[in-house]
């Protein structure tokens, strides 16, 4: 019958394809927009040197690895996996390629190509051990990151690794790199987060990740390759790690030390579940990751500019989590109820 | 589309499996199937609950593999040994619980896997112009396209399963109990795309409770029993009642001894309860020594009736008497102390713990009898209550401290009985107790159930088993449309009862047949 | 301990027994479903392993039983730790602790306050502990069973909320007072009375903490009704709401306990650094990682409803040794760095032999 009804114009359909895309951002990211909004003039008003460019350039710079490994995260968090083994992937990828750079004295693109060379190779153990060793992630990711951490102490030798020459000065350290005075590592992992929502949104290996996250029975059921998939998001996580250790190096002085990627995987999560990704699978976006990596950050670096101890930070980012998740949890259940 | 239009064509068979075998564990689901479908036509599949139909279809849509048996398909021999080679096959199966996911638009859900592509991308324009004409086949409105799947009702969901099959190039689409939540209005619908479909050439393989509608739309059918295929004829050669002979094996069902005005004093009164949107208006009596048997089609709210007496959902409104004073109960641990126990329909999902031991089965309900202190548990209490409804309930297993998970169905659902047996109950509420389990574990847990109600206890037993019914109760209450539609004695016909149930009246001509 | 495999607690499927299959087949068939026999078994091999290397000389300090009781004083933290994540995790839908370091650190500063700067009697400072630990792990429970949250992140959050207000709280200064250094005395190695004189010396926290945290959760798992209803809801969460177990109220005592144990670990973690360190619990990998690590170890599934004392005391031990080992055979920074490697592979060993148990026999 709907046949006889195909009078529908070329505008309607379009008008109709608009619609059934998926919404370009979602009501959780606008709040995150108006929550660090508030925040910054906020702390404009308190502190006027936050708003310098002093300030905020920094800020950026913390901000890019975090959000960039935060995009594979949303990634793996989205088909309900979760790896806890990035701060280890951090430290191997950043102590190798350090090492490296001192010891050899690598170019520029070279440097790059063997920190996401390494980092892609730790992700795919990780992707083959959860979606074929039928593990669940967390448990396989702790042991991981332990093994990481040993192979990257391995490499360290001494407490740290001195004399690294400035070939990843480009990525964010003085003038040569930044561009109209935005550090480039912030700009590479805006054009990768952009990329990333185009991928999730247009394409369907994006959108099958969803599928996998919602319902993994019944993704298998409708023909979709779940553990080739799953398999890719860890390697994808593995490689951002690799381009984020090159950040780490170059945001420091010319030495590395055994601190970098502590600690580091619990606030990628953080940023992520901030963002709005459900940690149960199924929901995500990664423009919301970039938003809640910039909360943080801006609550890490505010609570020092205001003179509080620089500890009461992680209070905020525990507190956020809290709000976040359980406003949305609040939802669910008043949309259930409805 | 009638029987005599597909012998005089008699295409060739889109799909023959031969000597189908499967079990899971020790339990042989099928034993033997042979079933053969030809392009163009509706092959109905029927069998009581547990008679192998739904394994049978998991095998052609991949999600099982058989032990043993051939597959061929348009006359090549083939192997379906995942979902995607089903799919590659064009199988699409609509399962009975909808696969979908939730958090994602209709639109999402019906192309998911198989979504169109401009280069890398998805072509939405593309997806939205078969979207528009997919709605319009299964009859939903074009808005609920943007729609996320998990705030539609369920008969949404299945008509959005539907839409998902037909956006595949289905080939074989294999329907199971599209209808049995659907309301007569959406069965037209529903008939109407499988016309369509069939018209087309594809072979529509379905499944359904509902004999009378098979006449209205299958060419065929093959009735399973026990995990054998028993006879497969063109429609017209046969009855309701023939189908129902066959399904059943010929065994006319003997009632319960009838009760009379033996049964005690009323135990449970439903007054003018409601539920929310699952049903209305339900009044019922259950005296004690008394079988009252619910009867309702999947859907009809039978279980969410039960769901509310248990206190596992609320009630809208109406009041609940039990043994004449009004209560309000809003949990299962309430309703537990104020004697009501339930024995749920899903057994692996509501009742099933199922890597523990039986030990711990049975007691799991009754804590409190394990303890000689407050709060301690004595294993010699455990081991005693254990041994004694294993032995009362005849319940086959090496140990009680076996898991639950070594046991064929009919024994786990024993064990599952005996932990609402373990403290007598003043109303005990068994919700499908025979579903997926063997001819003679039915036929003992019956017996059981009797004789609880020879003892005094008053049960409520909602089912959607015709024979279990018959056989069982001391009056039948049906339920359709979340109302109670009708009451009979226990020596009513099946057809009666059905025809109450299903709200279609089955016709006259083909009874006679 | 020894009665922890005397009686197959109600975790341990006991598979029916079957005639005609020879004795390797069902001794692998222990080997991969009993975990506990699996760890006793590892554990040998380790100690007939350094037995041997120690008799050939090659270790750096003698291998014997003062040095294996020696090393037992790092099994009292984790050992208790991997109790209270072997009662979250069993309590299913994703039952899980991260805030545990946080927990140690914040209600070690708060004892340290306490017994070091206020002059409260050791049994009040003690039972201030025990009420912060029980009342963050009550918050925890709230999260999780009354509102939902995820446990993974209930206990994210909580992690970076208890860490930052130990650090707060403390000015990030760890707490010192002669009371705190005297108090090192709680961790000493001590004779045992009557037949002590045979025996190594033996740390004293595994009599005052960690023996006493055994028995109680071993008493609680597998004699009390709550155990019961506990193995009940991770079993099954739906099939206990339909037995009438409350599984809300039972979900979030757990994470009490959980809490309840954190803060008698910050107890002894201050008797061990003779200082109340706003860290303790948090510094490097933290004490949540090896707390979970010990649990999986041990056979507990991450799914909840599966796993005993018995395995969380036995990978205890063969980790605390396997450390102890690593250290006389690689001696310095290399130890401590093998450590690592060993808890990892050691970890994914144990996980990818559960799930292949899980598929060769079903359950675990």
């Amino acid at each position: 019958m709907s046949v006889d009804e195909r009078g529908v114009s070329a505008p309607a359909v379009r008008a109709t394809a608009r619609r059934i895309l998926p919404p370009p951002v979602t009501g959780q990211e606008l709040v995150l927009v108006g929550v660090i909004v508030v925040l910054w003039v906020l702390l404009g008003l308190f502190t006027p040197a936050f708003l310098s460019a002093g300030s905020i350039r920094p800020l950026l710079v913390s901000v890019a690895p975090i959000a960039l490994i935060g995009v594979g995260m949303t990634f793996i968090i989205i088909t309900a996996g979760i790896d806890v083994s990035v701060g280890g992937a951090i430290m191997l990828c950043a102590v190798v390629t350090a090492k490296s750079l001192v010891d050899f004295d690598l170019a520029l693109p070279l440097a790059i190509a063997l920190s996401i060379g390494l980092g892609l190779l730790l992700g795919l153990l990780n992707g083959v051990l959860i979606a074929y060793g039928r593990v669940h992630a967390i448990i396989i990711t702790f042991g991981t990151a332990n093994i990481f951490q040993f192979l990257a102490l391995r490499v360290f030798g001494s407490s740290t690794v001195n004399g690294i020459p400035g070939t990843f000065d480009v990525f964010g350290r003085g003038e040569a790199g930044r561009t109209f005075g935005v550090p480039h590592s912030f700009l590479i992992t805006i054009v990768i987060v952009a990329v990333a929502w185009w991928y999730l949104r247009h394409t369907s290996g994006g959108r099958n990740l969803f599928a996998i996250g919602g319902n993994a029975q019944a993704a298998r059921l409708a023909g979709i390759a779940v553990q080739p998939r799953i398999l890719a998001a860890y390697a994808l996580t593995g490689a951002l790690v690799g381009l984020a250790a090159c950040f780490f190096i170059a945001a420091g002085t010319s030495t590395l030390d055994q601190a970098v990627g502590s600690g580091r995987e619990l606030a990628v999560i953080a940023a992520v579940v901030i963002g709005g990704t459900s940690i149960l699978g199924g929901r995500g976006s990664v423009i919301g990751t970039l938003l809640g990596a910039i909360l943080v950050q801006t609550v890490t670096s505010g609570v020092t500019q205001l003179g509080w101890p620089s500890q009461l930070a992680n209070l905020f980012v525990g507190v956020f989590i809290i709000i976040a998740v359980g406003t949305d949890l609040l939802r669910q259940r008043a949309r259930k109820a409805s | 589309m009638s029987p005599e239009n597909v012998t005089a064509t008699e295409p060739a068979l889109r799909l023959e499996l031969q000597g189908i075998v499967k079990s899971y564990g020790g339990v042989r689901a099928i034993r033997h199937a042979d079933f053969a479908v030809r392009p163009g036509t509706v092959h109905a599949l029927v069998g009581e609950n547990g008679a192998g139909k739904s394994t049978l279809i998991k095998i052609i849509a991949g999600a099982e593999r058989a032990d043993a048996g051939s597959i061929v398909f348009d006359g090549v021999a083939s192997t379906i040994a995942s979902t995607a080679d089903a799919i590659k096959l064009g199988v699409q199966t609509v399962y009975q619980e909808p696969q979908l996911f939730p958090e994602l638009s209709v639109a999402e859900n019906v192309f998911v896997g198989r979504e169109l592509k401009r280069g890398l991308r998805i072509d939405w324009t593309a997806q939205a112009d078969h979207m528009h004409e997919l709605l319009g086949t299964v009859g939903l409105p074009d808005r609920i396209a943007t729609v996320p799947v998990g705030s539609l009702s369920i008969a949404e969901q299945q008509q959005v399963s539907i839409a998902k099959a037909l956006a595949g190039e289905a080939t074989v689409l294999i329907l199971d109990e599209p209808s049995a939540i659907l309301t007569d209005s959406e069965i037209d619908v529903l008939f109407a795309v499988i016309r369509r479909l069939t018209a087309s050439g594809v072979a529509v393989i379905y499944i359904s409770h509902r004999l009378d509608e098979l006449f209205r739309i299958a060419d065929v059918v093959t009735v399973m029993r026990d995990g054998r295929t028993i006879t497969t004829e063109p429609i017209g050669e046969l009855s309701v009642r023939q189908i129902a002979e066959l399904m059943v094996g010929g065994v006319v069902s003997e009632s319960r001894p009838a009760q009379g005005e033996t049964a005690g004093e009323v135990v449970l009164e439903l007054d003018a309860l409601s539920g929310a949107d699952t049903f209305r208006n339900v009044s019922l009596t259950v005296r004690s020594g008394e079988i009252v048997g619910l009867y309702g089609l999947v859907g009809s709210g039978a279980g969410d009736i039960a769901s509310v007496v248990y206190g596992i959902d609320r009630a809208s409104s109406g009041r609940m008497l039990l043994s004449g004073e009004p209560v309000s109960i809003h949990s299962a641990s309430k309703a537990r102390r104020l004697g009501i126990h339930l024995l749920p329909a899903n057994r692996s999902a509501q009742g099933s713990f199922s890597f523990q031991s039986i030990a711990f089965n049975i007691t799991a309900g009754e804590l409190k009898l394990l303890s000689r202190l407050p709060g301690w548990v004595t294993r010699r209490r455990e081991r005693d209550i254990a041994r004694e409804f294993i032995d009362r309930l005849a319940v086959k297993t090496p140990s009680q401290s076996s898991p639950l998970s070594s046991m064929s169905g009919g024994n786990a659902q024993k064990v599952v009985l005996a932990r609402q047996l373990v403290k007598r109950p003043r109303l005990l509420v068994l919700v499908e107790p025979t579903q997926g389990v063997d001819v003679g574990a039915k036929e003992e847990i019956h017996r059981i159930i009797s004789r609880l109600a020879d003892e005094g206890t008053a049960v409520l037993v909602v089912t959607s088993d015709l024979g279990e019914v018959l056989r069982i109760s001391d009056r039948i209450l049906v339920v359709r449309d979340g109302e109670i539609t009708a009451e009979f004695r226990p020596d009513a016909t099946q057809v009666e009862i059905l025809a109450a149930a299903s709200g279609a009246e089955s016709d006259p001509t083909k009874e006679s047949a | 301990m020894t009665a922890t495999t005397e009686h197959p607690s109600p975790a341990a499927p006991a598979a029916p027994p079957e005639k005609g299959r020879g004795l390797f087949s069902r001794a692998l068939e222990a080997l991969l479903t009993q975990r506990v026999v699996l760890l006793v078994v590892l554990i040998v091999l380790l100690l007939v392993g350094m037995s041997i290397l120690d008799a050939a000389g090659v270790l750096s300090g003698s291998f014997n039983a003062d040095y294996l009781a020696s090393a037992l004083i790092s099994a009292v933290p984790l050992a208790m730790l991997g109790l209270a994540q072997l009662m979250v995790i069993l309590s299913g839908r994703g039952g899980i602790d991260l805030s545990v370091g946080s927990m140690v650190s914040l209600t070690g500063v708060v004892f340290g306050f306490a017994y070091g700067l206020w002059g409260w009697s050791l049994i009040a400072a003690l039972v201030l502990a025990i009420l912060v630990g029980g009342v963050c792990g009550a918050i925890n429970g709230v999260l999780v069973a009354y509102i939902g949250f995820p446990p993974l992140i209930a206990t994210l959050a909580t992690y970076y909320a208890y860490r930052s207000l130990a650090l707060v709280v403390s000015d990030q200064k760890p707490v010192n007072s002669p009371v705190i250094q005297d108090f090192y005395s709680a961790a000493q190695s001590v004779e045992l009375p009557l037949i002590g004189g045979s025996l190594p010396l033996i740390p004293l926290g595994i009599f005052t903490f960690l023996i006493p945290t055994i028995v109680i959760v071993w008493l609680l798992l597998n004699k009390t009704t709550f155990g019961r209803r506990l193995y009940a809801l991770g079993t099954n969460n739906v099939a206990a709401t339909w037995s009438g177990i409350n599984v809300k109220p039972n979900r979030m005592a757990v994470y009490i306990a959980s809490g309840v144990i954190s803060g008698l670990v910050a107890v002894v973690t201050v008797a061990q650094f003779a200082s109340a360190r706003p860290d303790a619990g948090t510094s490097g990998n933290g004490m949540a990682l090896p707390s979970i690590t010990i649990a999986v170890l041990g056979g507990v599934a991450i799914t909840g409803g599966i796993g005993r004392v018995a395995g969380i005391v036995l990978s205890t031990l063969l980790i605390v040794w396997i450390n102890a080992s690593i250290l006389l055979t690689l001696p310095g920074n290399d130890g401590t760095q093998f450590q690592l490697l060993a808890l990892g592979v050691v970890l994914i060993f144990a996980s990818l032999l559960n799930g292949l148990t899980r598929r060769k026999y079903g359950g675990i």
